[in-house]
């Protein structure tokens, strides 16, 4: 099954090809502050690098995020609307996911990190091999760098654009703790996307193009600041 | 090209839609997407959040345009899309959505200046109009004079120098804790107040340009309100209304009619959200009438940002300027040009 994933969160554009477990394309377009302007010519390039033309695709995979909001508009939009306008499954997978695929073969606690835009907060979860996939550990992570690095009990290793920048405390934590915390080397990747949105297409699953959505993991400042204006008005009321 | 089947996108504010047009004069379908909720909940667009909604709604709204009209996206023949004036991040929405339709159905992009999209709004309703006329476009976002060679040709004459019209009407009715958007509010309070109860400035009326300012106005206001607190009185929210709306109508129509007496045209056309107003409407027309003029407004439904304008200021534009590359980006801030 020939698909064709895209992931836009990072400030770039990741497009890859699979085929079955075959890689046929993958390409990474910088895009600092633009996702839009050459998202479908990035497409078709990488397509048509593969030899093939969007016609020949039998599904679709879009990174949901967490990841710059705008990105994830741009690629989830893209995605959803290739689905729905070539009458093609599409299937979302969330960025931290395929980030804890790039740790390789290990048993141990993986956790992909991504800079969250604000200063020293971070988007994370932990996730663990099972037998044929990841499984994730918990709800997903937002909050303060220093935070996550509490909550890492035990030897994992660390992936993402965020581990990377943040190579430092967690090597700090494992002198500290004396647990073995590695930091790998890992990019987004369209590819990865492509073969785990292949993996859900083969067990039958997919989104539906429609209703998808990205992943933000945080609400907008003013949803927050009224959440919590009407939380503790409520409060309020119930203590009155 | 005689007959073209357009896809227009509008999502340039706090409006999902999407609509089919015909040789960008029969409208088959249009469907709007308001953010009202969300409007009345944060008192006023957050571009966030309203670019979250439209990336919730784009494809339902697409589709709906396309089964209300009976028709399927093989019929489609070309995809405008609102690329120019508005949010960033609502914009990249729309043309995302646009882009990858155009790419999978393998036909035409058109990028849209909102602006042009709203004098195209009159120009559905009224394909009689003459050319050239005069357009007052004038919304929550845009206050402008725009002189209409011909389809396509414009010369920018004037616009607001700090708040929109409908900004104006908006700021007001937050003040006065009327709810948003504050046009509808305020016109229908104003129905039953005395337009000459203040007397509130018309800021640039008697200026020898063709430029606006409500920021004043707005301030203005605001103090009569807070001079009548002060002093215990009743406060006659009617008349603040109705005074506040006399003065927004007079400068427009005044600095319209006068760019129509510069230019020696005899058709003016009003579109934008604004020229829904019923006042705006009344004095338009009485004025011009007198004056031995025309004037033009768009249906109801047309007045407010929606696809059908979009759809058929596209086709004009690809009939003009032929399809826009696959690369076409959003310019949140591009000047209004010939």
């Amino acid at each position: 099954m020939k698909v064709l994933g895209i992931d836009t969160s990072g400030y770039a554009n990741a497009i890859g090809v699979s085929d079955g477990d075959r890689i046929s394309g993958d390409a990474f377009f910088e895009a600092k502050t633009d996702s839009l302007e050459k998202i479908v010519s990035n497409i078709d390039y990488v397509l048509k690098e593969a030899g093939l033309c969007l016609g020949d695709i039998q599904g679709i995979g879009v990174g949901l995020g967490p990841g710059s909001w705008t990105g994830i508009r741009v690629g989830v939009t893209v995605g959803k609307v290739l689905a729905y306008s070539t009458g093609k499954p599409v299937c979302g997978i969330p960025t931290l996911k395929v980030l804890a695929y790039s740790a390789g073969d290990t048993s141990a606690l993986v956790c992909p990190v991504i800079y969250a835009g604000t200063r020293d907060t971070v988007y994370a979860a932990f996730y663990r091999r099972g037998e044929d996939m990841i499984t994730r550990e918990g709800e997903y992570y937002v909050g303060s760098i220093a935070g996550l690095i509490e909550m890492i009990n035990e030897p994992a290793i660390m992936t993402g654009s965020g581990a990377e920048a943040y190579r430092h405390l967690f090597e700090q934590k494992a002198v500290s703790s004396g647990f073995a915390i590695e930091v790998v080397e890992s990019g987004l990747s369209g590819a990865m996307v492509a073969r785990l949105a292949a993996r859900r297409f083969g067990r039958g699953e997919s989104d539906d193009a429609l209703s998808l959505e990205p992943l933000y993991l945080k609400e907008s400042t003013a949803r927050a600041f009224v959440s919590r204006y009407s939380a503790g008005a409520q409060a309020k009321g119930e203590g009155g | 090209m005689d007959s073209l089947l357009v896809l227009g996108i509008e999502t340039s504010c706090d409006e999902t839609s999407a609509s089919l047009v015909a040789d960008g004069r029969e409208i088959f379908s249009n469907k709007i997407a308001t953010q009202l909720d969300l409007l009345n909940k944060f008192g006023g667009v957050v571009p966030e959040i309203a670019a979250r909604r439209h990336t919730e709604l784009i494809g339902y709204v697409i589709k709906e345009a396309l089964d209300s009209a009976g028709r399927t996206l093989n019929d489609v023949e070309a995809v405008a899309v609102t690329s120019k004036q508005g949010l960033i991040g609502c914009l990249l929405v729309g043309v995302a959505a646009a882009k990858s339709l155009s790419y999978a159905l393998q036909v035409p992009l058109i990028g849209v200046h909102h602006i042009e999209g709203h004098i195209f709004a009159n120009l559905l309703s009224n394909p009689q109009i003459p050319m050239p006329h005069v357009c007052l476009t004038v919304s929550g976002g845009h206050t402008m004079l725009v002189y209409v060679k011909d389809y396509c040709q414009y010369e920018l004459l004037g616009s607001t120098l700090d708040d929109a019209a409908g900004e104006a009407f908006d700021k007001i009715a937050k003040f006065l804790e009327l709810g948003f958007p504050g046009g509808p509010v305020v016109d229908k309070l104003a129905a039953g107040g005395d337009k000459k109860a203040f007397g509130f400035p018309r800021p640039l009326m008697r200026a020898n340009n063709l430029d606006f300012s409500f920021s004043g106005l707005k301030t203005s206001v605001i103090n009569a309100f807070k001079d009548k607190v002060a002093r215990n009185e009743k406060l006659p929210l009617e008349d603040i209304a109705a005074s506040f709306q006399e003065a927004v109508v007079d400068v427009l129509v005044n600095k319209t009619l006068r760019a129509a007496s510069m230019r020696g045209v005899s058709s003016i056309s009003v579109s934008g959200g604004v020229s829904a107003n019923s006042r705006l409407r009344q004095v338009f027309r009485d004025r011009c009438q007198r004056q031995g003029l025309e004037v033009f407004f768009p249906h109801l439904s047309l007045c407010t940002d929606n696809a059908a304008m979009i759809a058929a200021a596209g086709y004009a534009r690809l009939k003009k300027d032929g399809a826009a590359d696959m690369n076409l980006n959003v310019l949140p801030n591009a000047p209004f040009e010939v």
